[in-house]
């Protein structure tokens, strides 16, 4: 009987939680799809699309003492608003109009696992 | 006897039917039947969210005909050749290069089929290919498309590999469709790894910036 509950505790949770990850697409596949074709799967800046002709750097994401000198708001601000907010390059585009706020919410959070670090 | 000459009619127009060349079945048939593993073509767009599009294994096709150029449609679906440097939804692996070719007959046929996929959201008439001053600054400052896009220069492909290449637009794409994808990306890709120009480019830039890629050679 108690197997029995178990197993079907265990359905239904896993029910449930794909059900969850159906609605809100996870950080990690929000960052795959949006931000890794320049800065990279690992985060670390070298992107497919970071040729030669590439003219900037993009954001090594994974460089703790850089991104720690950036706060979660300033993440949000050129993710929504892109490089010129803060008088970066254009070709870190503006996502504000194509992600929602939970999704800018999660790469807030998934940069700063990259980073392993805090923001100032 | 009468039985026997009704069968052997009957057996040879079945022949004559099954030897028919597919050239001559339309071409939404034929889609239908080679297709339709990789593309879709009633609209408006069905995915809704990123696993949705990474299901796809090609582009939509449900307004090629407000996208492409007949001319170079027809030529493109007998030879192939890579439009992007990348597999479809792939930032890893290489185009590999293995659309299906097609024979004269099918590809007229698929053509005419396609050619009368329109979206309501493309106006002919409105952009006229041309080069100027302001939109080779949109695309190389303002909203720098060579990040994503391969484009010739000096002959050769320069730019970014994420997104399919502009190289050839001028024989490839109808400058009316660029200015309306620029202008309401949303109704053709919901879900896709562009940004949405619509409000970072105002009309005029967002007009001169299609002109400007429909000159691509």
């Amino acid at each position: 009987m108690s197997r029995f509950l178990i197993a079907t505790a265990t359905l239904l949770g896993l029910t449930l939680g794909a059900a969850g990850s159906a609605q809100a697409a996870e950080p990690k596949q929000v960052y795959d799809f949006y931000c890794a074709q320049c800065h990279g799967i690992d985060g670390k800046g070298k992107g497919i699309n970071v040729t030669k002709d590439f003219a900037t750097d993009p954001r090594n994401l994974t460089d703790s003492s850089e991104m720690a000198k950036r706060s979660d708001e300033d993440l949000r601000g050129v993710i929504k608003d892109g490089g010129p907010s803060i008088s970066k390059s254009a070709l870190m585009p503006h996502w504000g109009s194509t992600l929602t706020t939970d999704e800018v919410e999660g790469l807030v959070k998934y940069i700063r696992k990259l980073c392993d670090c805090k923001g100032k | 006897m009468r039985l026997l000459a009704v069968t052997v009619s009957i057996g040879a127009a079945l022949l004559v039917m099954t030897a028919t060349p597919s050239y001559a079945a339309g071409g939404d048939a034929i889609f239908k039947k080679s297709c339709t593993g990789c593309h879709y073509t009633d609209g408006p767009a069905k995915e809704k969210t990123i696993a949705e599009q990474l299901a796809k294994k090609g582009p939509e096709l449900w307004y090629a005909g407000s996208k492409f150029q007949k001319d170079w449609l027809a030529s493109w679906l007998q030879n192939p050749k890579p439009i992007r440097p990348l597999k479809y939804n792939s930032l890893t692996e290489k185009n590999a290069a293995d659309h299906p070719k097609l024979s004269a007959g099918d590809a007229a046929a698929i053509t005419d089929f396609l050619m009368g996929l329109k979206s309501s959201e493309v106006k002919a008439g409105v952009i006229k290919p041309a080069e100027s001053a302001q939109a080779r600054n949109i695309y190389a400052k303002k909203a720098p498309c060579g990040g994503c896009h391969e484009s010739l220069v000096n002959g050769k492909p320069a730019g970014g590999k994420s997104g399919p290449s502009l190289a050839g637009a001028s024989k490839r794409l109808n400058p009316d469709w660029i200015y309306a994808y620029l202008a309401n990306i949303k109704a053709f890709k919901p879900v896709r790894d562009m940004p949405d120009f619509a409000s970072a480019l105002n009309k005029k830039d967002q007009m001169s910036l299609s002109a400007y890629v429909a000159t691509f050679e």
